[in-house]
């Protein structure tokens, strides 16, 4: 009975892929949506490749997931993967329905899915990954997400105890998912101390402070970026684990990455929660049997095609759009960074206009955690707060050491556009969140990607 | 004119960006001429109100909570003798819960609170977040806001809020939300409270004189963009009010 629901569930989703295209309704969750409403156990009967890997975490999940397919690609596997990030139970299914037969046999040697940290519970309730990637855990929508804690306790029933677990050394809160996992069935990828690692912490709250088992004070011997680094806790000795996969040297400012000590790589981007994804993708492709040789390769060519920099010209000026997510401090953080360690004089834009591109909130607190001293620099010429919530913004710079005759507020962002286009030839460096960069892209002249 | 502020637990009880609070009151009140102390205790500080004019706390994630419930353990007596010597004391967030007599988890354990007030929290397996409109009698126009709760306080006898116009309040949607008896508020409000929201902060800035004789000034300075920031969120939300 429950079979017979299944295939009634698979061949009306099929059907309706169709139709849905006919009335370009293409690209959706509806298909999996209604296959899981015929069939709420639909997952749990396809038949699926040999392997399955997941990718979970707040940020880099798009990233890994297509660096991963691209090595498994090149060395020759047929990979089944959810390209467009629709990641939740009904994106998965929709995947899974689009890529097997009327009988419910996938296609392909490999399923890599990119799942949504915190509907990966339910996705993974009906069947689970042989390989399971946890990139990172901080604070990231927290209108939707609750808070990095609340997340970790979301992801935990989605893991199964025959679950190769993948997870980030150098993130406090995400390597303690190995705690009660068979040490056996854990791999860990990290970065040793680097030029680029700091003994401070830089940021304005700390989340990897206390030890997340015992809530103990941390002790930090270095720290690539927010909380992530070489900790141990001075009450319960919970510490770093030795990395199984290591990026042994590192220097970003020449894209130069060495992995194990032994692997030497070239990349194409300057970004450390990038290194991270490198390393995550690194580790799990070896484990499902891609030899050294063939990682190396397909990373030292791969172009960063995720969309996070777009260059662009602005009447003199040139302009490098660097994607941060609204409420996300750690990749505001990141980007500023970037500005920051810049050489040369600058013009940065931000814009606040909509807060999220999924669901409606006024909610700014996440500004207050963003460190935008880092704009306190004499290269950052000036800079201009756009958008709805440009008050916000300006209030926010109030209380930074940026000196307040470099700002220039315009709620509208056609305004500043146009008088930027007027005045000036400095590099513009624009920041903002997929909700509102298309904004700004009509406004400007976007340069091929190459 | 001269305060001392006391700001508790910060590194974990901060959750959204609440340290602001006490970042914009402190401005606000040297703009004033007032001389402002912060002084900060950390998670491994034993608490101590001593000296204390306004004690404050923010959000923070149920476990943190937990931590600091058994740091402040037999405080609730401390507490209340700080405010009947003059101090205010503001707690935002889940820090509001710790001022009840319990708090339950999620799980069913029961949590032993600070009992200055007599209301108790049950945590929910699902979590309510979502933004807020809140009415009382301190201000004139109303507070706007985020909550990110997930729990319920019941047995609140005087909120601080009379009702929500959007959001979710001690137990119920739209209902009345936080506690108040005398210079003790309390909210689940997260966030930077008194920096969205100027005429409350003028309000707090007003106790505070009243309660150490400070001459103020008939209107109070505001300073850049807050009022027009504060306008733009109640905008946007009473345009999602029904």
């Amino acid at each position: 009975m429950d079979k017979l629901r299944f295939y009634l569930a698979l061949w009306l989703a099929k059907l309706s892929r169709p139709v849905l295209k006919l009335t370009r309704h293409k690209g959706t969750s509806f298909p999996g949506e209604l296959a899981l409403r015929i069939c709420p156990a639909f997952l749990q009967y396809i038949h699926m490749p040999e392997q399955i890997i997941a990718v979970t975490g707040s940020n880099g999940k798009t990233s890994t997931v297509a660096m991963i397919a691209a090595i498994l690609t090149a060395a020759g596997r047929d990979v089944v993967y959810n390209k467009e990030g629709s990641n939740q139970t009904e994106g998965v299914a929709t995947l899974l329905l689009s890529n097997c037969s009327l009988a419910g046999k996938m296609r392909g040697d490999v399923l890599l899915l990119e799942s949504d940290e915190r509907y990966t519970k339910f996705t993974f309730k009906w069947f689970h990954p042989t390989h399971y990637v946890i990139t990172n855990l901080y604070r990231d929508q927290l209108t939707r997400n609750g808070h990095p804690e609340w997340v970790y306790d979301a992801i935990r029933p989605s893991i199964h105890p025959e679950t190769h677990l993948v997870l980030n050394a150098d993130d406090p809160l995400v390597a303690s998912f190995a705690q009660g996992h068979d040490p056996e069935k854990v791999t860990w990828f990290g970065l040793e101390e680097t030029l680029s690692s700091s003994t401070e912490h830089h940021g304005i709250y700390h989340d990897g402070g206390r030890c997340p088992l015992c809530h103990g004070r941390m002790d930090y011997s270095c720290y690539h970026y927010a909380h992530i680094g070489h900790y141990k806790c001075s009450v319960c000795g919970y510490s770093r684990p030795d990395p199984d996969f290591a990026g042994t040297y590192l220097d970003l400012k020449n894209g130069k990455l060495t992995v194990n000590g032994r692997v030497d790589l070239r990349l194409a981007f300057r970004r450390i929660y990038n290194i991270y994804n490198v390393l995550a993708a690194w580790a799990v492709c070896t484990l499902v049997g891609v030899d050294e040789q063939s990682i190396a390769a397909t990373i030292s060519s791969y172009a960063l095609k995720n969309g996070r920099t777009i260059r662009f010209t602005l009447g003199a000026h040139k302009g490098t759009l660097l994607i941060s997510k609204h409420e996300n401090s750690v990749a505001y953080d990141t980007n500023l960074a970037h500005i920051q360690a810049l050489n040369e004089p600058c013009e940065v834009m931000i814009i606040v206009d909509a807060i999220s591109r999924r669901y409606f909130t006024g909610e700014t607190s996440w500004l207050w955690d963003i460190d935008f001293d880092r704009l306190a620099v004499p290269h950052v010429k000036r800079i201009w707060l756009c958008g709805k919530y440009v008050n916000d913004l300006a209030m926010r710079f109030d209380y930074t050491g940026v000196d307040p005759e470099k700002i220039v507020l315009r709620e509208s962002l056609s305004q500043a556009t146009e008088e930027l286009k007027a005045q000036g030839d400095l590099p513009l460096y624009a920041t903002t969140c997929f909700s509102d960069r298309d904004k700004l892209l009509a406004l400007v002249q976007r340069e091929k990607e190459v | 004119m001269e305060l001392n502020i006391l700001h508790l637990y910060p590194d974990v009880m901060s959750l959204y960006g609440e340290h602001a609070n006490i970042t914009v009151l402190r401005r606000h009140l040297e703009t004033l001429g007032v001389t402002v102390n912060v002084r900060v205790l950390h998670a491994d500080d034993a608490p101590d109100f001593a000296g204390a004019g306004l004690i404050y706390m923010g959000a923070g994630t149920e476990r943190t909570q937990k931590f600091v419930l058994q740091r402040l353990a037999g405080q609730g007596p401390a507490l209340r003798a700080a405010t009947d010597r003059g101090a205010v004391v503001l707690f935002t967030g889940s820090a509001m819960e710790m001022l009840g007599a319990s708090v339950t988890d999620a799980a069913g354990k029961v949590w032993p609170a600070l009992g200055v007030a007599g209301f108790t929290t049950v945590e929910t397996e699902k979590r309510a977040p979502g933004d807020v409109i809140a009415c009382s009698d301190l201000t004139d126009s109303p507070v706007v806001g985020f909550m990110n709760k997930c729990s319920l306080t019941r047995g609140v006898t005087a909120p601080l809020f009379d009702r929500l116009t959007l959001g979710f309040g001690n137990d119920a949607e739209l209902g009345p939300e936080g506690w108040r008896d005398g210079n003790i508020l309390a909210t689940h409000i997260t966030g930077p409270l008194l920096v969205k929201n100027p005429d409350l902060l003028d309000w707090l800035i007003r106790r505070l004189a009243e309660l150490n004789g400070w001459d103020l000034p008939e209107a109070l300075p505001s300073l850049p963009h807050e009022r027009d920031a504060y306008a733009v969120t109640l905008r946007e939300l009473q345009g999602r009010v029904k």
